[in-house]
């Protein structure tokens, strides 16, 4: 039987020109999570609502930029590329590695005396991960906590930049070149997030985080932005 | 037919930003910006903010070009809406700041060559700029007056409620089938 997607459909387009109070917001992502990632309504109805959200300021007549203007945002860009630029997708999981192990801030070991991370219990054996921003301009931090040999990966950022609402932050744990999706999380207005992924690591793991549809993805679709390599001292 | 050349131009772009090509960028940008200007000057009304808006939105296409999903819509779609969302952020931040609705309203933005420009890229943008302001046109006046007060001037819809004097449910409802008659006009992908 076809589901009903008018409250839905109202909700999706007064998201599309940044109408919806955060009540409704709350609401929406509790539809579509009830719909489901596979609800091709759903999808059709974010992507043409989505077009019109967009294309709605070629409405007005184009505004000059100053002059100078273009070649100072152009420099700024290229002044990133390409070293300190995300890295690129194709190859993307394995040269992560090293790089990421060279930055990592802290890795490993237990956290003596302390059982607690984020709000939530954990075992005085447990390893904390800072992960590493690929970007020096990203904001904030992101920390995930877990047990060896044990399922549960615990995820901590502050600080984090806020994400449209039709992309959330996706954790990865990646073994050999072969991502597996961890957990979804969106920040909230101060930038703050913590999530329980049901995953497990193993050392020479790489956990990583990248920007998805909020659907959440399969397979990461983005260069991941934060990373750290797990690895035993 | 213009509108899918231009379609694919822009995805053409991102691939090539997304491997680190400047030119792209700069092709891109040059394409774009005037476009993410008059936005972001017409939500914010300060120059200096609307600059960096789209400079932040456009820094942000070259880190993360991979953010752009072919599946899911235009770029230029895609594109406006990050600089519509930085700017009506923007605005809902400095809200105290902010002028009144009822107040200044900027003149019409003008369009002004800029002497040190590179000859900007308007494939496919003049029949853009028609359809969407046919679009726009077509709408019964109340459904377009509260489009445009949240689209153009950030409010929200409480605020519109306020700013109009109307009951929420029926700017709820005003926006609601104005929008649905715009995705009949301007909502097909792909286009």
């Amino acid at each position: 039987m076809m589901r009903s997607h008018e409250r839905i459909e109202e909700l999706i387009a007064f998201r599309s020109i940044y109408g919806l109070d955060p009540q409704e917001q709350a609401e929406l992502e509790r539809e579509m999570a009830s719909h489901g990632p596979d609800c091709e309504e759903c999808r059709r109805l974010e992507i043409e609502y989505g077009e019109v959200g967009g294309r709605l300021a070629f409405a007005l007549d184009p505004v000059a930029v100053r002059p100078g203007f273009a070649d100072e945002t152009i420099e700024l860009a290229l002044a990133e590329a390409p070293e300190s630029r995300p890295a690129r997708a194709g190859g993307l999981w394995r040269p992560l590695v090293a790089v990421a192990a060279a930055l990592v801030l802290f890795v490993g070991g237990a956290i003596v005396g302390a059982a607690v991370f984020g709000g939530a219990e954990v075992s005085q054996q447990a390893t904390v991960l800072q992960l590493e921003p690929q970007d020096p301009a990203l904001s904030g931090s992101v920390t995930a906590a877990f047990t060896p040999g044990e399922r549960g990966i615990y995820l901590q950022g502050a600080g984090l930049e806020t994400l449209p609402q039709d992309r959330v932050y996706e954790l990865w744990v990646i073994t050999g070149d072969t991502p597996a999706a961890a957990v979804c999380v969106r920040p909230g207005e101060d930038g703050s997030v913590f999530a329980f992924a049901d995953s497990q690591v193993a050392p020479d793991d790489l956990l990583a985080v990248t920007v998805e549809p909020s659907s959440c993805s399969e397979a990461p679709t983005t260069p991941p932005i934060w990373v750290a390599p797990v690895t035993s001292r | 037919m213009t509108a899918d050349l231009s379609d694919a131009r822009d995805r053409e772009l991102v691939q090539r930003i997304r491997r680190g090509d400047g030119e792209a960028f700069r092709g891109l940008f040059g394409r774009y910006a005037p476009s993410a200007m008059a936005l972001a000057r017409r939500v914010v009304r300060q120059p200096f903010l609307a600059e960096e808006i789209v400079q932040e939105a456009f820094l942000a296409v070259w880190r993360n070009p991979g953010g752009y999903d072919p599946q899911r819509g235009s770029v230029r779609a895609w594109l406006m809406g990050m600089v519509h969302h930085r700017a009506v952020d923007t605005v809902r931040r400095e809200e105290s700041q902010r002028r009144r609705v009822e107040g200044s309203q900027l003149s019409d933005p003008v369009v002004q060559p800029d002497p040190a420009g590179d000859v900007v890229d308007e494939i496919g943008l003049p029949e853009e700029r028609r359809a969407v302001r046919a679009a726009l046109d077509e709408l019964p006046a109340e459904q377009r007056q509260v489009i445009e007060l949240m689209y153009f001037d950030g409010l929200s819809q409480s605020k519109i409620s306020d700013h109009l004097g109307l009951p929420l449910g029926t700017v709820k409802s005003r926006t609601l089938l104005g929008m649905r008659r715009l995705r009949g006009s301007i909502g097909g992908w792909p286009r």
